[in-house]
């Protein structure tokens, strides 16, 4: 569980996948704690734990951020979405289809962090060259895939390339 | 540890007041958070400025532009007056770690942290940026050259607080740009990293230029001896020398004797003459 006995606790309200949560969290936990074991949201995973991977990838307003090394209590009044709130109950997204397709997914640990920052690329930006989804891609490290099948699958879903 | 969230200038420079050197400031947290996970710091306090929101403008008054503080990296890369009016600084925002960083990472945490590696840095240099900065006891700026003491240094006090940063947008005549190398294209820090702004006479004569660097061992920092070597040259068919300068550049930039500084001084002056290039190339006119 987060915390240590000497940190002081600080109370947050916080929007996560369409669900409004009053929590106490400590001061110096990071949200991917909170999201995981707070929350029993265990898509995010940890890897590096320093935000230098991007598996803990989650929308914060609509952004991308690496929930291992942001303080909980600053997600004050904000919304997070993990890759828990992308689908509905039995439908994934058009992006996560096009994952299947593709076998953008190997191991999948990278898998909802790579899915967050596509998301909000696709949001961003309707129609992505390659370029932008490899520069989105910057903070994602897969140890698998080697990315093509993913890049694949992202412009697949942007609708920028015929599947 | 206490955890104090401000929501508002008064309210930060009292908690400042109140916790001094046992504060922290707490904006994006990406260089705070992981020092704080790894132990290096242990503050008594995070008093975490993120919901200012007095802090988070970007606007253009009298010719200045003013960022506030908790502009991120992400909106000074994407926001389009800057892109106008002070494109390296959107081209070396853009250049700071991923997207993931970009999202929550601030001008003022990278100005602040010292970093002889931010990259924001020296495109403000060439901005000839004043830091905004408030404490309990009142106002004053600062040259942003002055303000850079060394490495993880700067001359920002315990109980004071960055509120926003000045800045002289490019002129008509005038184009900047921004480049850096790493060991790798993207998520890394600075090797090095060069702004340079060069302003042009409709003869083609080289009426300002602004060098600042970063990624060495000290503060980022401008080039002096460079740039007044460089002034008053005419461009000869739109295009200048730049060889003798691209040498000054790099032993006045990187003189020290490591490996490190050799890279430096092999790669600074093709980054020179490939920026002054594409400068040249944005200035409208017979010569450009
Ligand atoms: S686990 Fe957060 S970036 Fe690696
Ligand atoms: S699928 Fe294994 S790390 Fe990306």
């Amino acid at each position: 569980m987060p915390g240590t006995a000497d940190e002081q606790s600080v109370s947050v309200r916080v929007m996560v996948n369409d669900r409004a949560h009053q929590l106490d969290v400590d001061a110096g936990e990071v949200l991917l704690g909170t999201l995981r074991d707070r929350l029993g949201l265990t898509g995010p995973k940890e890897a590096c734990g320093e935000g230098e991977c991007g598996a803990c990838t989650v929308l914060v307003d609509g952004g991308p951020v690496a929930s291992c090394i942001l303080a909980a209590g600053s997600t004050n009044g904000r919304v997070v979405r993990t890759v828990e709130g992308l689908a509905g109950t039995d439908e994934l997204t058009t992006l996560q289809q096009a994952f299947v397709r593709h076998a953008a997914v190997q191991c999948g640990y990278c898998t909802p962090g790579v899915l967050m920052v596509l998301t909000a690329l696709l949001d961003d930006v309707p129609e992505p060259t390659e370029t932008d989804v490899r520069r989105a891609l910057a903070g994602n490290i897969c140890r698998c895939t080697g990315y093509q099948q993913i890049v694949e699958a992202a412009l697949e879903a942007a609708g920028t390339v015929q599947s | 540890m206490r955890f104090c969230r401000v929501r508002s200038v008064a309210e930060a420079v009292d908690e400042l007041s109140r916790w001094g050197t046992e504060g922290r400031i707490l904006a994006g947290g990406t260089d705070v958070m992981p020092q704080y996970l790894r132990d290096e710091q242990s503050p008594a306090a995070l008093i975490d400025i993120s919901g200012i929101d007095g802090l988070q403008g970007i606007s253009e008054v009298g010719g200045v532009t003013s960022v506030g503080a908790l502009v991120t990296l992400r909106r000074l890369a994407t926001a389009s007056l800057i892109a106008m009016r002070h494109p390296a600084l959107a081209q070396a925002a853009a250049a700071v770690g991923g997207w993931q960083t970009q999202t929550v990472a601030t001008l003022g945490g990278n100005v602040c942290s010292g970093a002889p590696w931010a990259d924001t840095v020296p495109a403000l240099l060439i901005a000839d940026a004043q830091m905004m900065l408030v404490s309990k006891s009142g106002r004053r700026r600062m040259n942003l050259g002055e303000f850079l003491e060394g490495a993880g240094a700067t001359a920002l006090r315990p109980t004071e607080l960055l509120r926003a940063v000045e800045l002289e947008p490019v002129g008509d005549r005038s184009a900047e740009g921004y480049v850096k190398v790493g060991r790798r294209s993207a998520m890394d820090l600075a090797a090095v990293g060069l702004a340079l702004r060069l302003s042009l006479t409709p003869t083609g004569v080289v009426s300002d230029i602004r060098i600042a660097v970063c990624g060495g061992t000290r503060s980022p920092h401008r080039v002096p001896s460079v740039e007044s070597a460089v002034v008053g040259s005419q461009l000869d068919d739109g295009r200048l020398d730049w060889a003798a300068a691209g040498a000054e550049l790099a032993s006045a930039a990187a003189p020290e004797r490591t490996e490190a500084a050799r890279y430096r001084r092999q790669v600074l002056p093709g980054l020179l003459s490939r920026l002054a290039d594409r400068c040249v190339a944005g200035i409208p006119g017979e010569c450009g």
